[in-house]
């Protein structure tokens, strides 16, 4: 019963998608229903055609039985993202996103796509965002030593992709330094001896 | 027939007062997971709770039970040692499911119910299954863990403390059980000299697996963190929000005062 071999070295996208769904999302209910008492707190009342938060797997949820129209976040938008992949082309560092936005945009493109004005472009702008990012998160790789790298503005699933290569990585570095070290301690006492 | 308000208000727990309307109380449970005090998680310094504010306006106000669960089964995924283990955040959680699994019961069985009723069950189970889905993954990592360090779980004292009785319990019987095997399959047809289980041989890893404190880990910081030594010597500081990328020694004292989070 321990955990599958399959999952021990790392969290996979699906769990990331299952803890961005923990985040609420705002909601156009088209049924209404009494605030109800969950795990994770307390929701509604929906009243159509009021706006609500609820947790985005609440909504991708009442989404799929067209109960719901989802609003999307002020990022998920085409002159955001524009403005965002300009910046990504320009700047060598990783500009900010929100810390799950390729979960979240993946749930909402996924269920949600007629909700999103120019969805077709969304999707296109987000994969060039993620393309120009990730080539610098390779060019990251350079910067690896055996002390510490900096992951400014880095996203969970862009960490997640990165991390079996970058944490090997390390660790062999981290073994060098360690004999690296030992040797250069053995020549000293070589030297005394 | 029981009325979906009347049976929501058990989930609020024995405090919430019958005069005080369903909203009302509705209104007072998220708070009332943040106002226990966290027994089990002393190192958690309780302004840590709303530090998770996230970047460009996804706000995650306050930390509740199941956000707080999230938090250490992803620590608990990541990091190579095993952590202290939460058991009164999962009691809390699993009475808090197994209260609305048998109200979801109860109304299923009222024939009378409306659809939009229905409708609530299929959501309140929907997020049962999904917290399920946690708990049983937080506990099957720790039982890996377990397993895998079995036997230098059971003889490190210092360890013990960050189990609970029946993984320690387990712990000890799983190790015993190796143990057991490997001398009856094998050891015992060896030379005296060559049985023992914990030899250190100069250039092979020990035989007895223990964590390994050098793994790089990926660090978020919750609130803004004390310097830190990194292994060449040199001090650093993480800032909140700042990622980082470091061997697990380093931000462990961090991780286990609830500085940190890993992701």
């Amino acid at each position: 019963m321990a955990l599958p071999p399959s999952l021990r070295t790392s969290i996979t996208p699906p769990e990331l998608e299952l803890v961005a769904s923990e985040q609420l999302v705002e909601i156009i209910p088209l049924v209404s229903m009494e605030r109800t008492a969950f795990i994770s707190g307390a929701y509604g009342p929906l009243r159509p055609p009021t706006k609500c938060k609820v947790p985005l797997w609440m909504a991708s949820n009442l989404k799929l039985k067209k109960k719901c129209h989802l609003v999307p976040p002020p990022w998920l938008e085409v002159d955001f993202l524009q403005e965002k992949l300009t910046q990504e082309t320009t700047s060598p560092s990783f500009s900010e996103m929100p810390f799950r936005f390729a979960e979240i945009a993946k749930i909402l493109l996924d269920v949600a796509s007629d909700d999103l004005p120019n969805h077709e472009r969304i999707r296109t702008l987000l994969k060039d965002i993620r393309e120009a990012r990730q080539a610098k998160s390779r060019e990251g790789l350079s910067k690896l030593d055996h002390n510490e790298l900096l992951l400014h503005n880095l996203c969970a699933m862009e960490i997640n992709e990165i991390r079996p290569f970058f944490v090997r990585g390390m660790g062999v570095l981290t073994q060098l330094t360690r004999e690296s070290a030992n040797n250069n301690n053995n020549n000293n006492m070589d030297q005394t001896l | 027939m029981a009325s979906w308000d009347d049976d929501f208000n058990t989930f609020m727990g024995a405090d919430a007062r019958p005069s005080e309307s369903f909203i009302d109380r509705a209104r007072a449970a998220p708070d009332d997971d943040d106002d226990v005090d966290m027994g089990d998680d002393p190192g958690v310094p309780r302004h840590a709770g709303p530090a998770h504010v996230a970047v460009l306006g996804q706000d995650v106000a306050e930390e509740t039970a199941f956000q707080q669960l999230i938090r250490h089964w992803m620590n608990e995924r990541h990091s190579p040692d095993i952590l202290p283990g939460q058991e009164m955040l999962l009691g809390r959680i699993l009475d808090h499911v197994r209260k609305q699994s048998n109200d979801v019961e109860l109304l299923r069985a009222d024939p009378d119910s409306s659809e939009e009723e229905h409708f609530r069950i299929m959501l309140v189970q929907t997020e049962i299954e999904r917290v399920k889905f946690v708990v049983r993954s937080y506990i099957r990592t720790r039982l890996h863990k377990i397993e895998k360090y079995a036997r230098h779980i059971s003889s490190t004292p210092d360890v013990h403390g960050r189990l609970s009785k029946a993984e320690l319990e387990h712990a000890n019987r799983y190790s015993r059980l190796v143990e057991y095997h490997f001398k009856q399959s094998v050891l015992q047809s060896l030379p005296e000299q060559q049985r023992s289980l914990e030899e250190n041989i100069v250039f092979m890893p020990p035989m007895v697996p223990s964590p390994d404190m050098q793994r790089p880990v990926i660090a978020r910081a919750l609130v803004d963190c004390p310097p830190m030594r990194l292994p060449d010597g040199t001090a650093t500081e993480m800032k909140k929000g700042e990622i980082s990328m470091t061997p697990y020694h380093v931000v462990e004292h961090l991780l286990l005062r609830g500085e940190v989070e890993l992701v």
